[in-house]
């Protein structure tokens, strides 16, 4: 179930990878490499998420993490992967449920104080939720009591209980990313429903700026639009055979979602991200124009998700 | 002097600490610009709570042959307050950026200090002189019944206890929409750039109202964003020439005489990627943090997260000379994204300007000054120095432990795998809160200035 070592059939996509540039700190197999790619790109999408809301977020970090950002999607679409990547691992049982409550903050933090800094500092953390970036390296540089990351007067604020938004907002993403705008009717009417409607800031404010409302800041929506730009250039060359209907509504197998990994016995709560997304790699490898049968139906209405987007977000 | 081609290796010593003991750092009084004013004798460091606070060197003493002048407070100011922008609904940090010293034409000194938004020339002035013997006044400020007044005198001049001002002269505002991030001063004197993530304008110092765009990168779709401009610095001797460099690791030399606006650059430094050690975050340690002219202009030395790099400027495709400051750090590179680390911005130095002297015979040559140090700071509070000649390079650490004025400093050494030696620190005890970001080097004496988080050191070559 979770991947315990077993042969998945995603091996011979990793194969094409062969030529590829490794990172130095990539172990002798691929899974470390995705491992840590993945891991980045949740660093990644928390950084643009997460600061400090009184002064302006500094220009020239924004740019890198954002290039960060798009040169792993690039990758992604060169590999032709079919795996979204999901930052699931602390999602409750009902992912879609909670998940719509929680994503608000996300987007709306630009437009109103954010409720992060005091309220949502938790005291989990950080590597309960991802895999921490310390366990793909040497050293025990983040887990051990750290000097650097939760101490000292000049730290941002903890970067806690970002998760779970942007599992949602990542997983918004991914399955908009995994139709090509072009060839899909129902994307483009999707794309044009969010960027018409103001109050679907998950879609909205990573993929349209425009739709934003008006007191956002001009460098708040660069921030935005950054991560937004590199979410609306889906190649056309990637997925041609899928269409937004056969994500949306296929049945995909979201067992390893039901259960909540903080929780579970295998105490390997940090390393429950990359797992969950292999597996979810594995029910989706066969994928073609037939949709998979899984144990459980993963089933989202486009039209029920702007509605919620709606209630929660707008009024 | 130091002989031709480099002398002794210096010996550095101790000096002083000026800042708070205490462990806790207020925020305002984190050190963020450190810089010497052209002939030495004032040190000033700007700080995040927007003040300015300038040393001065003591003149030396004959008895005091054994040190150097120490420095002592000269003049502390408020440079900057914070700002709010309506517009943005964002607050406009206070933190002093950069500060630049203009050559001294008279008896006061005078200074441009940055913040994100605003650029201050600052006169700093000394009063040691007052006038006493009014006619009409008394000496404390109340008018005299003039009845009372049955003889004329002449003002004249006493001495008083010396006291310093400093004077905002010119405000030069509302020029930046992105965050300030260098000024430099022309070699006329008269003009000066400053430099923010997408654009780079050129000021008169006598006029405030109005500035020159001499580069600008912002793309008309700022989705397009890929680069931003990271530092910026005129030539020491040509006056039309300057560099900026980028976040992509890549150096433009421009001149001001091919165009007004300066978008394409007459030499573009770069080096190729090293393939070896490509990795996610090889873009992002390319990025430099600082770029520096030698004293002669004809290299300049760049700093990137790990290594600092001389150029020659007639070379454009890499590199003269790369020197590792903290190799052991790249394979932690993701870590130190996580927690922000990798976005330090290190600056660097050229050592002052040891003059050449040559003995041939009975002819003393006194040839340019050589740049033959540089050094750039670390984390656990360490610094490194490079020796372009002697290809020997010294780790050394700001602490106000061990550190007795004439006392030797003692090499550091990071380990960085396997069996830590006595005496080194592994790279998973570093602290790496403590990082030392700014640090400058007296222009004609071996003293160098270092800053902590919140402390200023001083060391000086032990003089024998």
């Amino acid at each position: 179930m979770l991947g315990k070592g077993g042969k998945r059939k995603f091996d011979e996509h990793e194969d094409g990878l062969e030529g590829k540039v490794v990172s130095p700190t990539d172990g002798p197999s691929k899974v470390s490499y995705t491992l840590q790619r993945q891991t980045i790109f949740n660093i990644s999408l928390m950084k643009l998420y997460n600061h400090r809301p009184l002064t302006e977020p500094s220009l020239q970090k924004t740019v890198l993490i954002n290039n960060m950002l798009r040169r792993i999607q690039e990758e992604l679409k060169q590999e032709g992967s079919l795996r979204p990547v999901f930052v699931t691992a602390s999602q409750p049982a009902d992912p879609l449920g909670d998940s719509f409550r929680e994503a608000p903050p996300a987007f709306s933090h630009l437009a109103s104080p954010p409720l992060l800094p005091a309220d949502l500092v938790s005291t989990t953390p950080l590597e309960s939720c991802l895999t921490p970036a310390s366990l793909l390296e040497d050293d025990t540089f983040c887990t051990s009591p750290p000097p650097v990351p939760h101490d000292g007067p000049t730290k941002p604020p903890p970067p806690a209980l970002q998760p779970v938004k942007d599992s949602f907002s990542s997983a918004l993403d991914e399955i908009e990313e995994l139709c090509p705008a072009p060839t899909s009717a129902e994307a483009v009417a999707a794309e044009t429903a969010a960027g018409d409607a103001k109050a679907h800031p998950s879609e909205s404010s990573v993929q349209k700026p425009e739709g934003l409302p008006e007191s956002r800041t001009a460098e708040s929506k660069l921030m935005d639009s950054l991560p937004g730009n590199f979410e609306i250039t889906t190649s056309t060359g990637f997925l041609t055979d899928l269409t937004l209907d056969d994500i949306l509504f296929a049945d995909i197998d979201t067992s390893m979602y039901d259960f909540d990994p903080c929780t579970s016995a295998t105490g390997a709560a940090s390393k429950m991200a990359p797992v969950s997304a292999d597996e979810l790699l594995k029910t989706l490898a066969p994928y073609s124009s037939q949709p998979v049968t899984p144990n459980q139906p993963f089933k989202m209405d486009l039209t029920e998700l702007d509605h919620i987007m709606e209630v929660l977000v707008g009024s | 002097f130091l002989g031709a081609g480099g002398g002794n290796d210096i010996q550095w010593c101790f000096s002083q600490v000026k800042g708070a003991v205490d462990d806790d750092v207020a925020e305002a009084d984190i050190i963020s610009t450190v810089e010497f004013n052209h002939s030495g004798e004032l040190l000033a460091t700007g700080d995040k709570g927007g003040r300015v606070v300038i040393f001065q060197q003591e003149q030396e003493n004959k008895t005091q042959s054994h040190s150097r002048g120490e420095y002592n407070v000269y003049s502390t100011f408020q440079s900057h307050e914070p700002e709010f922008d309506y517009l943005k609904s964002l607050e406009i940090e206070e933190k002093i950026n950069k500060i630049r010293w203009l050559p001294q034409k008279n008896a006061a000194q005078f200074l441009l200090s940055t913040n994100d938004k605003t650029i201050k020339l600052w006169k700093i002035s000394e009063r040691d002189k007052r006038p006493e013997g009014y006619n009409l006044k008394e000496e404390d400020g109340r008018y005299r019944d003039p009845t009372t007044v049955t003889t004329l005198r002449v003002p004249v001049f006493r001495p008083m206890d010396l006291m310093v001002e400093a004077s905002p002269r010119r405000i030069f505002a509302n020029a930046h929409t992105y965050h300030i991030n260098s000024i430099s001063i022309n070699s006329d004197y008269e003009t000066y750039l400053s430099a923010d993530d997408l654009r780079i304008n050129l000021w008169h110092l006598e006029i405030t109202d109005r500035s020159f765009n001499i580069v600008d990168i912002k793309p008309a779709n700022m989705e397009e964003l890929t680069e931003v401009i990271t530092a910026a610095e005129f030539h020491p001797n040509s006056c039309n020439t300057f560099v900026y460099s980028s976040s992509k690791g890549t150096i433009r030399l421009c001149d001001m005489r091919a165009s007004a606006l300066c978008d394409r650059h007459s030499k573009l430094f770069e080096e190729p990627e090293d393939p070896s050690n490509r990795s996610f975050f090889s873009e992002i340690i390319s990025s430099i943090s600082d770029v520096k002219f030698s004293h002669s202009g004809r290299y300049m030395m760049t700093r990137d997260y790990l290594s600092v790099k001389i150029w020659d400027l007639n070379m454009e495709n890499r590199p003269v000379e790369t020197y590792q400051v903290h190799e052991y750090l790249r394979s932690k590179l993701c870590s130190l994204y996580e927690n922000d680390c990798i976005f330090d911005k290190f600056e660097c130095c050229w050592n002052g300007s040891d003059r050449q002297v040559i003995f041939h015979g009975t002819v003393t040559l006194f040839l340019p000054p050589l740049c033959s140090i540089v050094m750039t700071g670390s984390y656990n509070n360490f610094f490194r120095m490079f020796d372009r000649n002697t290809k020997r390079d010294i780790t050394l650490e700001a602490s106000r432990e061990n550190n007795k004025p004439r006392t030797v400093l003692k090499p550091r050494k990071v380990c960085a795998s396997g069996k830590r030696k006595k005496d080194e620190i592994s790279v998973d005890s570093l602290d790496f809160n403590k990082k030392i970001l700014h640090t400058a080097w007296h222009p004609k004496e071996n003293i160098i200035a270092v800053a902590t988080t919140n402390n200023l050191y001083i060391f000086q070559d032990k003089m024998n």
